[in-house]
């Protein structure tokens, strides 16, 4: 920010300049006498430069709450059944990251699946509007790390014909004809860095870009693009989803077009970078990670699904939860600390039918959050997704 | 009482050369004019003038009998007697958090003039007690309350509204039933669930310049709204642990923090409360043991600090630094209507049923709305 636009003195702006404070922030971070020694201004001069610092840096003053009914605090995005979002009082908040944890097979891809459907929607129905016009690519950044859903499992949700099988690193949806060019773009250089990707559309085939493809796909690509490809290609996989969360994806959130942001899974991100003796830099890293998740959803309203898998619990004098069974989500308490709702999925004894279809019960429960009770609902798989079961629907069930 | 020249708010250099000139105090300067001064100090007219002004602004005069070194200086260093400061705090009240064995401890509330901190592991309760204290400093006076507004300073984005609501509506049922006389009934029209949020005063921060920014323009925030009576912060750890290059600029930045938060609370007349993060530290022989955020020196800054935990499936509450009360720990719940007493339950549905079987809360809940 620049020193002139402050209501200051121009005395005291010349006397910081002279100095080099880098920027209206910097001010905000030395300390008062520190910064008469450093400028040579008095007291008051000093007051008044950090008065104005700080007016210019705050976002907005001391608001009352009761303004803020009716506004943003209170989007919910559904999760496309009724039973499970009264558990969740209307569904994912959409300022701050939820985490859904759980063992393999519990249901936790499929349910973030159905959200990518129901973001679709309009508000009436529960949806955050990002299915607008035909003419508007609607997306929902999806980053995945690790296998992609098969294709037995995208079937039974409505109007997602089965992708083929492939394994990619990354996956963009995109449920309308029309792909931007800007986006193809976007996607090509994120292919280029993983060597593959699967693209998804209802027109668009998959491939496999390369040098030439991304060149012969976009004539208009310049050498910077292609180039700046290539330069990325050879770092990390956390590098690079570091710059595409730093900058592709508030690119996309900027534009509106993307309205919800999925990892899956976080712990396979950071537990295969990172050695057991690592734990510092992977402290470090989780921490700048899930600082630009939060960022990100509050910034732009969004709200942010992290998949997590589970560790085994073995002491049981674990002080940082109630006593809750033999484990616990991975990542630990770095990565506690960081998220907003948590919720956890789990298998049960016992199964459940309806129709021709039976499936195994789960169980999908609040671990905690600010505005839920620690509650669970029981719910099955179909081939429709994810619904919450209601008690008279069982026809067999062991209490866990 | 004379005051000394360095006393003054000039800058460092001008008052070497004043110093180095032989002007020891402000009487001396009275009676120059800025030409005499200007040679005299080797200052420029400009400088001299200056010097002359904040002299006869923060200077008094010198004439009007010793004890006017400066109104400034006077009320800068107000001495109080102990019995003075006794009778100060025994006029301060405390607000209530709803749970009275927490209450009890605490002797009688979260202190009003003192800075409180509330660490604990993710989803032990922490932003539940911050809501509940910002609806219950609210509560009237004629009901044992404190009657005073709050700053709610959000950093995570766990400040909603539903919940704040049911938190809010829970607090004015409860006074409404305690109504005896008509001075609490008239109270009661102005203790609405409306009033509770246009008396919350919000602030989201998302990182920590931004934090610093509003914490410094606070003070004339609460000069202008003098019915605050406590400041929020939920929670002061989440954006310090972001990645520092340079941690010492950290614990600065935390330090200078605290003395603001601390001058604000006596100086005003609000309790502080923040919120702070676990982390675990590992000791000698593998051991690891889950210790409040922030560094050692952040510890030395609130006067005192809760600590909540999980013991088995129960939540508790330890009081583990506190100048004036025992260590004590207590049991607590979080019900749907806030921060209560375990085992108390006033109004069914509660939140936790205390036996693992799943009762219909939910649905009776929504059933009551």
């Amino acid at each position: 920010m620049d020193w002139d636009q402050l209501e200051l003195n121009p005395r005291i702006i010349a006397s910081v300049r002279r100095v080099k404070l880098k920027s209206v922030r910097e001010a905000l971070c030395v300390s008062g006498p520190d910064l008469q020694r450093l400028t040579g201004l008095s007291r008051s001069d000093v007051q008044q430069l950090k008065t104005a610092a700080a007016v210019a840096c705050r976002r907005h003053p001391p608001t009352p709450a009761v303004l803020l009914q009716g506004g943003y605090s209170g989007l919910r995005l559904s999760v496309g059944c009724p039973v499970l979002d009264q558990l969740l009082r209307g569904g994912l908040p959409a300022g701050g990251v939820t985490e859904l944890s759980g063992e393999s097979g519990a249901g936790k891809t499929q349910l973030a699946l159905q959200l990518c459907l129901s973001v679709q929607y309009p508000a009436q129905h529960g949806g955050l509007d990002s299915g607008r016009s035909s003419t508007q690519p609607s997306t929902v950044v999806w980053t995945q790390v690790g296998p992609v859903p098969s294709p037995a499992r995208w079937s039974g949700l409505r109007s997602i014909p089965s992708p083929p099988i492939s394994r990619s690193s990354i996956l963009y949806l995109s449920f309308h004809c029309y792909l931007g060019q800007r986006f193809l773009r976007v996607l090509s250089i994120l292919a280029l860095i993983h060597g593959s990707f699967l693209l998804h559309s209802s027109t668009a085939r998959p491939y496999h870009p390369s040098h030439a493809t991304l060149r012969a796909y976009h004539p208009q690509a310049s050498t910077q693009d292609v180039s700046e490809c290539a330069s990325l290609s050879c770092v990390s996989l956390q590098d690079v989803l570091s710059v595409c969360l730093s900058r592709r994806v508030p690119l996309l959130l900027a534009r509106q077009h993307v309205r919800l942001v999925v990892v899956d899974s976080v712990a396979a991100l950071f537990r295969s970078e990172f050695q057991a003796s690592d734990w510092l830099e992977r402290s470090k890293q989780l921490i700048s990670f899930s600082h630009t998740l939060h960022t990100l959803s509050l910034e732009f309203n969004t709200p942010v699904l992290c998949i997590n898998q589970v560790t085994d619990v073995f002491s049981s004098d674990d002080s940082l939860g109630p006593v809750s069974g033999a484990v616990a989500p991975a990542l630990g308490l770095v990565w506690a600390n960081q998220v907003m709702v948590r919720l956890m999925m789990r298998r049960l004894q016992g199964t459940v039918a309806r129709g021709d279809q039976s499936s195994t019960l789960r169980r999908l429960e609040v671990v905690f959050a600010p505005h839920l009770a620690r509650d669970g609902r029981d719910a099955a798989v179909w081939r429709e997704g994810v619904l919450g079961v209601a008690r008279s629907d069982y026809n067999t069930r062991t209490d866990v | 009482m004379q005051r000394s020249v360095s006393s003054l708010s000039l800058s460092p250099s001008v008052k070497m050369k004043l110093v180095n000139a032989g002007f020891q105090f402000t009487a001396d300067l009275l009676h120059l004019k800025p030409l005499q001064l200007s040679k005299e100090a080797s200052l420029t007219q400009q400088e001299a003038l200056e010097v002359l002004q904040t002299v006869r602004r923060e200077g008094g005069g010198g004439d009007e009998g010793g004890g006017g070194g400066g109104a400034a200086a006077a009320a800068a260093s107000a001495s109080l007697t102990a019995l003075e400061l006794l009778q100060k705090e025994e006029e301060m009240k405390s607000i209530v958090t709803f749970s009275s064995q927490l209450d009890a401890a605490l002797g009688g509330g979260l202190p009003v003039g003192k800075t409180t901190e509330i660490c604990g592991a993710p989803g032990v309760g922490k932003t539940q007690l911050c809501l509940q204290l910002a609806v219950d400093v609210q509560v009237p006076q004629c009901f044992g309350g404190v009657g005073g507004q709050v700053v709610y300073i959000d950093t995570e984005g766990s400040f909603l509204l539903q919940r704040v609501v049911d938190i809010a509506a829970a607090a004015v049922q409860h006074c409404s039933l305690l109504v005896e006389d008509d001075e609490q009934r008239v109270a009661m029209e102005t203790f609405t669930v409306e009033t509770i949020l246009s008396n919350m005063f919000l602030v989201r921060c998302h990182d920590y310049v931004e934090l610093l920014a509003e914490v410094h323009l606070l003070p004339d925030f609460l000069s202008e709204h003098p019915r605050v009576r406590l400041l929020v912060i939920d929670s002061v750890a989440f954006p310090f642990r972001q990645h520092f290059d340079d941690l010492s600029q950290r614990t600065r930045l935390l330090n200078g923090l605290a003395q603001q938060l601390i001058a604000m609370a006596t100086g005003h007349g609000i309790a502080v409360a923040m919120t702070n993060q676990m982390t675990t530290r590992l000791s000698g022989g593998g051991q690891s043991q889950l210790v409040p955020a922030l560094g050692e020196s952040w510890g030395h800054a609130p006067t005192i600090r809760l600590l909540l935990h999980w013991a088995g499936s129960r939540r508790m509450a330890a009081i583990f630094k506190s100048p004036d009360h025992r260590g004590a720990t207590v049991q607590y719940q979080i019900t749907s209507e806030g921060f209560r007493d375990a085992g108390q339950s006033e109004q069914p549905p509660s939140k936790r049923p205390r036996t693992q079987s799943v009762e219909p809360a939910g649905s009776q809940r929504d059933a009551s709305r």
